[in-house]
């Protein structure tokens, strides 16, 4: 092969760089072809475009449809990409596997800057060649391509929305400061519809698919960059190019927290078994050092997703460990306290000024030792006084409230209190709130105001502990 | 796949070179070479080498403690007739080490992230507790002090500042052999005998 000829082909390979700016084009476009795009609302293609209707993008909307004769949900379709003949950010391809070869040529041809493939049936069920045709392809015009088999992007401030999920199915997040990315679509979205109900928002999602073109690499580099992303969420199988994801890894922690889900833990262990080691250091355990190695925060479950999110959105850093536990119920605190330990956490002690200043500001029946039990008819006064107190205690590296709303004393005074402080203060504090209705209203007033609240005291220590983690990872880091 | 075990001898001297210690030991043909290794008297293990044969002890193929001559003979003997059904054997003699604690020092190569060292509770424990801490090369010191901070049994292994030191420097050293080696997929060091003042490893597994 002639030298030349090698360079030429390396020229039309897409680069890191090229793969994060594609990103970048395909969270913010300015204009948005929908291929596959129909009036019948069976199709996928219908689904995509309704919603960029109801979330109210503003940008331009092609829709492309080789049947097309007239407009398709009120817009002008067009029969084939080509024939737009204007600029065109991002094509949204919800069209049978078999024809998306020829259309990456055709987007080629009408001067598309970036593609998402939401269509499936590649790898995934065995149709190899057919994905390689589209990396080849993709590389070939040095188009970045999201996908296959995947759910594309969504943005909630520049409004794209490429995901096939009907809006009155799966509830959208508000704006917020939590990315999350999946290879899987239906974690994806099912973890997608439990954010839109937490208090935190959203600022992107991207699934990802096959990562044929675009992998979790590329995705790390775009995200670590990105100012509107202050927390990353990321749920995956497997990698693609380890030693560059640790790489990415290495500086995405030192700019903000990446918690991690790796699925398939329970994957039977490496084949090639002559050894101890290599039957204890199988791929989970390989994926699970990289996570701890790199300050990865390693999430055990959906659920975490959202927990810690909570804390990581709201809270300032703490790197100690010692946990002071006030509760207007003694028997949560008793449970508080036992969470603490089985996370790695520990009970704070009261310096002898708090304990002063403490049995000066309340009611005799108040007993000054930790975990502080303010007693059920607890105030808004009496939460006010204590936080007062032990917010200044050096003793004190972070607060669990443990705040009953059954009591007579709790109402939303106390949430007031509670926000008051917890948005004020240098500590990190988590509430715990368990109940019902009554308690959901305020939990939910709390959280709108950044307040992370928990409903066991288990999730809000493990919340903790993986705040601390990652603060002392940081801190390390940064010495 | 890795396929071929490195010879214990081989194993030794390549791990020598990196100041990771090991049990002194050598290949015999006769009970009478065996009995001159001990130095009129001192312990002895012996021990049946062969590719078909990975786990020894399981399969009734070490023998340890031999001090005196009929002993040594006896066992010699022994395993020379358990191992005839996985020829192509060795027998290998190696100086016994005392010591009260045994660890597991190992290295893999991960198809994604290339390089891993790992660290645990070693000898007959690694299966049942399964007692082991994970970190991709190259390790810093920070790391190897982590790894012994993740294991339960961190505080039985290196209880105080001197053990720890000791265990830290070795999990370096082997990170630094393991990605000079580039052919070895897999070792094992197991068990790793610690002692007062200072560690062995005493069975060697490389495949390359």
């Amino acid at each position: 092969m002639a030298p030349d000829k090698v360079k030429q082909e390396n020229n039309g390979i897409l680069s890191d760089a090229d793969k994060v700016k594609g990103l970048a084009i395909m969270m913010n476009p300015k204009s948005v072809a929908i291929v596959g795009a129909s009036q019948n609302p069976d199709k996928v293609g219908h689904v995509i475009l309704q919603n960029y209707l109801d979330v109210g993008y503003s940008g331009k909307l092609y829709p492309v449809n080789a049947n097309a004769a007239g407009k398709i949900l009120g817009l002008e379709s067009y029969r084939n990409i080509t024939e737009i003949k204007k600029p065109i950010d991002l094509a949204v391809i919800a069209i049978p596997a078999k024809f998306t070869s020829e259309l990456i040529t055709e987007c080629h041809k009408a001067g598309v800057k970036s593609i998402v493939v939401v269509s499936s049936g590649y790898a995934e069920i065995g149709e190899v060649k057919l994905e390689q045709e589209l990396i080849d392809l993709a590389n070939k015009y040095k188009i970045p391509l999201l996908g296959p088999n995947c759910l594309g992007v969504m943005d909630l401030k520049s409004r794209v929305d490429t995901l096939f999920l009907p809006t009155f199915k799966i509830d959208r997040p508000s704006i917020g400061g939590v990315s999350f990315v999946s290879q899987s679509g239906a974690v994806g979205s099912s973890t997608l519809d439990i954010i839109a109900n937490e208090g935190f928002g959203l600022s992107k999602f991207i699934s990802y698919g096959n990562a044929s073109v675009i992998d979790e690499t590329d995705i790390l580099n775009y995200l670590a960059k990105d100012e509107d992303t202050k927390v990353i969420l990321y749920y995956i199988e497997g990698v693609k190019r380890g030693r560059a994801f640790i790489e990415a890894a290495k500086k995405a922690t030192l700019k903000k927290p990446i918690v991690v889900l790796k699925g398939g833990r329970t994957e039977a262990g490496s084949k090639a078994a002559h050894s101890h080691t290599a039957s204890l250091a199988g791929s989970y355990e390989a994926y699970d050092a990289v996570f701890r190695q790199f300050g990865l925060i390693r999430a055990d479950d959906i659920q975490d997703f959202v927990s810690f999110s909570k804390i990581f959105v709201s809270q300032p850093k703490c790197t100690g460990n010692r946990i002071a536990i006030m509760t207007n119920g003694g028997g949560v605190g008793v449970v508080g306290t036992d969470s603490l330990y089985s996370n790695g956490l520990q009970l704070a002690e009261l310096s002898e000024e708090s304990k002063k200043a403490l049995k000066k500001a309340l009611p005799p029946i108040v007993g000054v030792n930790m975990p502080i039990d303010m007693a059920g008819d607890a105030d808004d006064k009496r939460f006010s006084a204590t936080l007062d107190i032990i917010s200044k205690d050096p003793n004190i590296d972070a607060i669990m409230a443990i705040t009953l709303f059954q009591t007579p004393g709790a109402d939303s005074r106390v949430a007031s209190t509670l926000i008051h402080y917890g948005t004020t203060m240098e500590k990190p504090m988590v509430v715990v709130s368990i109940g019902g209705s009554y308690t959901a209203v305020h939990k939910m007033m709390m959280e709108r105001s950044g307040i992370p609240v928990y409903d066991s005291p288990n999730t809000a220590s493990r919340a903790l502990a993986a705040l601390i983690g990652y603060s002392k990872y940081l801190h390390r880091m940064r010495k | 796949m890795p396929g071929k075990l490195v010879d214990y001898v081989e194993a030794y001297k390549m791990l020598g070179a990196y100041e990771i210690k090991a049990a002194e030991a050598k290949y015999v043909s006769s009970a009478k070479e065996a009995i001159e290794f001990s130095h009129g008297g001192e312990p002895l293990a012996m021990k049946v080498i062969s590719e078909k044969a990975l786990h020894k002890s399981k399969s009734g193929l070490v023998r340890l403690g031999l001090s005196k001559p009929a002993d040594i003979e006896g066992a010699f003997e022994d395993l020379s007739a358990k191992a005839q059904k996985i020829k192509p054997y060795k027998i290998l003699v190696q100086k016994m080490v005392k010591g009260d604690k045994e660890i597991i020092v190992g290295g893999k190569t991960d198809e994604q992230f290339g390089k891993l060292i790992l660290v645990g509770l070693g000898g007959i424990y690694v299966e049942t507790f399964k007692d082991v801490a994970i970190r991709v090369c190259p390790i810093n010191e920070y790391d190897a002090n982590e790894m012994l901070d993740q294991l339960k049994s961190g505080k039985i292994i290196a209880p105080d500042e001197q053990s720890r030191k000791m265990l830290t420097n070795l999990l370096l050293k082997v990170s630094k052999f393991i990605l000079d080696h580039k052919e070895i997929e897999e070792l094992d060091l197991n068990p790793v005998i610690i002692y007062e003042g200072g560690y062995c490893a005493v069975d060697l597994r490389l495949m390359r």
